[in-house]
């Protein structure tokens, strides 16, 4: 282990001393589906300048295991029993995490709900993209760049993710209105790491025969999905020849726009999904009054808009000033 | 003489007091135990007007619940010599399974039913195969790991299973109108690691267990069957995950194949936290339970404090290997 | 005491001189006064009871130890080891009881472990090979050093260990801690040539046995410790067992007088026995109130005699009868209910399972009778197991003490007495003696006789002669996996057993 490692170590531990004192400021707990993945990274500094901006605590914690249904409930329950103000909340699943939600209103907790829905009428907010629309949206443009024709295959994200399977939705609607695009695969996972993503990414295109022509296009719901389609492509040489339409952004998804291996993205606006969470529940609980559902809006990004500076923001915005290095 | 006897008597009580806290102390229990106080004081200590509220130890006590009925269950295979690592996937079939019941319009307690049947069937396949293939456990329930998820993955349609829990979410929901401190659902572990702890002290099986995992040899020369004992082992432990299973069912109320993945490997710390040993013939269902609860005390703690992932990761890495290196000291 | 330092007429200075050497634990004096001298050349026999302070008067020559009062001196030079490392460093080496040898290594890698001649990072295979022949050649004895480990023979993995030592450092004072004890006795011939020829070639070699014949025949000196003194130390001329013996115990051998006993009815009848590989046909008839000794070689099938008859291995032909009725193929369970019992030849590894405690050693073949409704009961358990403790003089802690904290001696008396708990009838005991000190091994003769005496059935299996002649009524030889014709004990001579047995 590296000294700065080491240093950090030893400041995380003695920041255990210094969390204990209390502010008096609103703390509201803001809990992601994981916390590797780029896109949470934006969430994570929209909520941060979010509560510069009002002057409240935010506590930023997401399951261990990115996507562990059963940890996100303990850490929902956790904040909970803690007594935090308010809870920001991505839902895993849209069933399971009801009955902590309902347990923290019952606890004078409100929750707001960003990014992914829940059921039910327990939570005071629901802030996200309009997945339906935005999965819609995508499967128009690649419908477009394929002028129309040929086939293309849907890399999904994970079993039971509901963000990803209405963007899924979305894309097959678009899809299926054109009569010359036929989907020749729509079943496969590719699961919760971009490892897993590239090796079943890389299975499917070799299955579908996409080294002999027979794969003109490609959808995936999410940025690891996304990213490890990029990389299976570029493994089988296929990169740009097969037309890739992504969901989200990072480094090597935008480079990847840049040098044409990416026809296009569907962009969410995660900085700011953060940023309106966070301030809808300041809102709420200040008394003043919010509208039930918020959609964040989604982009299509392309090489020849990439530039853009409303882009540009959007495709690499500057973490640095709210997470620091 | 008879001012003599009763200070003798005496002093045969205080050594055999003495004797009696030495044998206490050389428990393999007692490290866990100490572990355990030690790290709830310190978080208690930093944040004690949200650590110590009954509503965060009631929460501790149901997120231990799982990981302790699996690990009365691994307590008794890894002692029996072996080990279990479809435990994961056992859980996540077991509430794939009991929310397909539930849909199918069955009651709770036919669901519940299912729920332990279908764990002890995993685990009866587990025993059946370490038995009769003469395959070492590691690699017999590393293919059924993999099976078994599959299994659970093909049978909910790849996706989660929605569910009305009905009864089945009382398990492991306190009614706020109830008089006792918990949920159903911790009672019944509590219940359950009793039964466990009893099984191996007192039974003719609980020497028989111990027995095959110290000496698989002696044990056959002393007419102990040990195929039996095997499978036995593996269904109650495959039964206790199904119990596990229903309990994380009523947590989540959804069917999730995609459940519990690395669960095995919580477990599996708890028991070697709590003095158990992977060569066999060592371990304790009290010390194994009392690991699962310092790694819930861990986690939790780490979220009150506001402690990075990464830096709660390394913690809980650090206390398996210290817990056990103290643990050898202990018994040198 | 005789002069040590006088041998063949010409006086030698002490290359290893011993003077009032103690060492306590706690308030137990493990060694109390530990004086010899040894000089080189020299086989120097160590001799004791298990808790005469054997193992701490070597450990502290080997490093392991630190003694509390007393000194060494080592060619003329204080010599006070602080570890294992620094004792080979002034050219004492310990080879342990037990062969460590990685398995999976040859011959020359296992010798050349952690010393492998390299050239630019890669291990120099042939030099390993030579290194090893070297190492080898004063102990006599020519190994190929590309054989596996695993193929060796037990005396051939006991002499690769004590070759390793050799080749690891300069070695003036080499320690053997029983090298023989689980050798049997054409094996052992074998070792003893190697440390004979290891002394010729000017090495003290520290030799320590409960075998008194090999001592013996090896020995130019000896020191008997007992109570963690030393006894008696001098030349071996002259010596023989019954002084050993007598030295040992501290009064002479008791004489065992052999009262006729009564021969009961048939409990165990073999015909034709033939397992996998061995037994090839044996057969033999048992009575109440008779020990019946089998003698035979390593590899001659005497142990999977019993094996077979026991259940534990399988049998492809012959019959089995268990009283007047036939029951040839069995598990060993279905045999414990017929009440047969068996001890094994490897007490570590299959007599005993060492993690746990005695009572439960004792008791494990039969838990029925100390539990009700599957539970099994503590006091009861303890009760057993303290009476089986008191009858068998058993010396532990406890009834709840680990086994494997018990002496050699001790442990072999939990396994028999473990027969005795589930009230065998026939006594299966391979090797019951197998590496054991004198006094418990007189104890087990006494308790073997009076078994016989209360109508028990014995079959005693053992490569030492004089032990079979000494508590056996017929003996039969074991060779290529057929029983000889028994004869009465009176019929044979140790010279009658060897020759039978290796014609």
């Amino acid at each position: 282990m590296k000294r700065r490692d080491l240093l950090a170590l030893g400041v995380g531990l003695a920041g255990t001393a210094a969390c204990g004192s209390k502010s008096g400021k609103m703390k509201i707990a803001v809990i992601p589906k994981g916390t590797t993945h780029e896109f949470w990274k934006s969430v994570h500094a929209g909520a941060v300048k979010a509560s510069r901006e009002l002057d409240v605590e935010i506590v930023w914690k997401g399951p261990l295991k990115e996507d562990d249904l059963k940890e996100q409930i303990g850490i929902v329950e956790t904040f909970t029993s803690q007594g935090v103000s308010g809870i920001v909340l991505a839902p895993l699943n849209d069933k399971a995490l009801v009955a902590p939600v309902k347990a923290a209103k019952s606890a004078n907790i409100p929750t707001v709900v960003f990014d992914s829905a829940l059921q039910g009428d327990e939570h005071v907010s629901f802030v996200a993209t309009d997945n339906v629309a935005a999965g819609k949206l995508g499967g128009e443009r690649l419908v477009k760049g394929l002028e129309g024709k040929g086939n293309v295959v849907l890399l999904r994200y994970l079993e039971g993710s509901a963000s990803t399977s209405e963007r899924e939705k979305g894309f097959l609607e678009a899809a299926k209105a054109a009569s010359g695009i036929k989907i020749v695969s729509d079943n496969q996972y590719g699961g919760a790491t971009t490892e897993s993503a590239s090796s079943a990414g890389e299975a499917l295109l070799v299955a579908q025969g996409a080294d002999k022509g027979e794969v003109a296009g490609v959808f995936c719901p999410n940025e690891s999905t996304t990213f490890g389609m990029l990389l299976a492509l570029e493994k089988l040489g296929l990169a740009g020849k097969v037309k890739l339409v992504g969901f989200d952004s990072s480094e090597k998804l935008v480079a990847g726009l840049r040098d044409g291996k990416i026809d296009a993205l569907v962009l969410q606006n995660p900085m700011n999904m953060g940023y309106l969470a966070v301030k809808t529940m300041v809102s709420h609980l200040k008394k003043e009054p919010i509208e039930k559902v918020i959609d964040t809006g989604a982009r299509v990004v392309e090489k020849s808009n990439m530039e853009s500076a409303e882009i540009k923001d959007l495709l690499s915005p500057d973490l640095t000033p709210y997470l620091g290095q | 003489m008879t001012e003599a006897k009763p200070t003798e008597a005496k002093a045969t009580e205080a050594s055999a007091m003495s004797s009696r806290l030495r044998r206490v102390l050389g428990e393999p229990w007692i490290g866990p135990l100490v572990a355990l106080l030690v790290v709830y004081a310190m978080f208690a200590v930093v944040t004690p007007d949200t650590f110590l509220r009954g509503v965060a130890l009631e929460m501790m006590a149901r997120h231990t619940v799982v990981v302790a009925f699996c690990s009365v269950g691994m307590t008794l295979v890894i002692i029996q010599g072996g080990i279990d690592l479809s435990v994961g996937s056992v859980v996540a079939l077991v509430t794939v399974v009991t929310a397909s019941l539930l849909r199918s319009g069955y009651s709770p307690a036919v669901a519940a039913l299912g729920a332990v049947l279908a764990g002890a069937l995993c685990g009866a396949l587990n025993g059946a195969l370490v038995a009769g293939l003469k395959i070492t456990p590691f690699i017999v329930t590393l293919g059924t790991m993999s099976a078994l998820r599959g299994l659970a993955k093909g049978f909910a349609g790849e996706q989660k299973i929605d569910a009305d829990a009905g009864a089945l979410e009382k398990l492991m929901l306190r009614d706020p109108d109830s008089a006792l401190p918990f949920p159903p659902g911790v009672f019944l572990a509590i219940v359950v690691a009793l039964f466990g702890a009893a099984l191996l002290a007192y039974s003719r099986f609980g020497r028989h267990i111990v027995a095959t995992g110290s000496s698989p040899a002696t044990a056959r020369l002393c007419g102990i069957s040990i195929p039996r004992v095997t499978i036995v082992t593996y269904t109650l432990a495959g039964l206790l995950a199904g119990i596990a299973g229903m309990m994380e069912f009523s947590t989540l109320t959804v069917g999730d194949p995609t459940d519990s993945i690395g669960l095995e490997l919580e477990v599996i710390a708890a028991v070697v936290i709590g003095g158990g040993s992977l060569f066999g013939g060592q371990g304790s269902v009290a010390g194994s339970v009392l690991g699962a609860m310092l790694m819930t005390v861990i986690a939790t703690g780490a979220t009150h404090v506001g402690i990075a992932n990464w830096i709660q990761e390394i913690l809980t890495g650090a206390i398996i290997v210290v817990a056990v290196t103290v643990d050898r000291m202990r018994h040198r | 005491m005789t002069d040590p330092v006088e041998a063949d007429g010409a006086t030698h200075a002490p290359l290893l001189s011993v003077d009032r050497v103690a060492k306590s634990y706690g308030a137990t004096a493990a060694l109390k006064n530990a004086t010899f001298t040894a000089i080189e050349g020299e086989v120097h026999a160590v001799m004791g009871e298990n808790g005469a302070g054997k193992s701490t008067m070597l450990g502290i020559l080997a490093g392991l130890v630190r003694s509390d009062h007393g000194t060494v001196t080592l060619g003329g030079v204080h010599y006070a080891p602080r570890s294992a490392a620094d004792a080979r460093k002034f050219g004492v080496a310990i080879v342990p009881q037990e062969p460590t040898l990685c398995d999976h290594l040859n011959v020359a890698e296992n010798v050349t472990l952690g010393i492998e001649p390299v050239s630019s990072g890669f291990v120099r295979a042939e030099e390993a090979q030579r290194r090893c022949k070297a190492a080898l050649a004063p102990l006599g004895v020519d190994i190929d050093p590309t054989r596996r480990a695993s193929d060796l023979t037990p005396a051939e993995r006991q002499l690769v260990c004590i070759g390793r030592a050799l080749a690891q450092s300069k070695v003036r004072v080499l320690i053997l801690d029983e090298p023989t004890s689980s050798l049997t006795m054409a094996e052992a011939e074998r070792v003893l040539d190697a440390v004979r020829a290891l002394a010729d070639s000017g090495l003290c070699v520290l030799y320590v046995s409960h075998t008194l014949g090999e001592v013996v025949r090896v020995a130019d000196a000896y020191t008997v410790l007992r109570n963690g003194e030393t006894v008696r130390s001098g030349s071996m001329k002259g010596v023989e067992v019954a002084d050993l013996t007598e030295m040992l115990l501290g009064h002479p051998a008791e004489a065992r007088v052999r009262a006729p006993r009564e021969k009961g009815e048939r409990v165990l009848s073999v015909r034709e026995l033939t397992g996998v590989k061995l037994p090839a046909g044996a057969s033999f008839e048992l009575h109440r109130g008779e020990i019946f000794g089998v003698f035979g070689l390593v590899g001659s099938g005497r142990t999977e005699l019993v094996r077979a008859i026991y259940g534990l291995d399988r049998v492809v032909r012959g019959e089995v009868h268990i009283g007047s009725s036939a029951s040839t193929r069995s598990t060993p369970a279905h045999r414990l209910h017929e009440g047969i019992g068996m001890v094994s030849e490897d007490r570590k590894g299959e007599g005993l399972a060492l993690t746990m405690s005695v009572a439960d050693n004792l008791t494990l073949s039969k838990l029925e009778s100390i539990s009700s409704g599957g539970i099994v009961s503590p006091n009861a358990q303890g009760t057993a197991a303290r009476d089986l403790i008191t009858r068998l003089q058993i010396r532990c802690a406890g009834p709840d003490a680990p086994v494997g904290s018990l002496s050699g001696g001790n442990q072999q008396k939990v396994a028999i007495g473990r027969l005795l708990h589930q009230n065998a009838n026939v006594l299966l005991l391979d090797e019951p003696t197998r590496g054991i000190d004198i006094g418990s091994r007189e104890q087990l003769y006494d308790l073997s006789i009076d078994l016989a005496a209360k109508q028990k059935a014995i079959v005693w299996i053992s490569t030492q002669p004089a032990e079979l002649l000494a508590v056996c009524d017929r003996i039969a030889v074991m060779r290529r996996g057929v029983l000889g014709a028994p004869r009465d004990v009176t019929d044979w001579s140790e010279q009658l057993l060897l020759q039978e047995a290796a014609a």
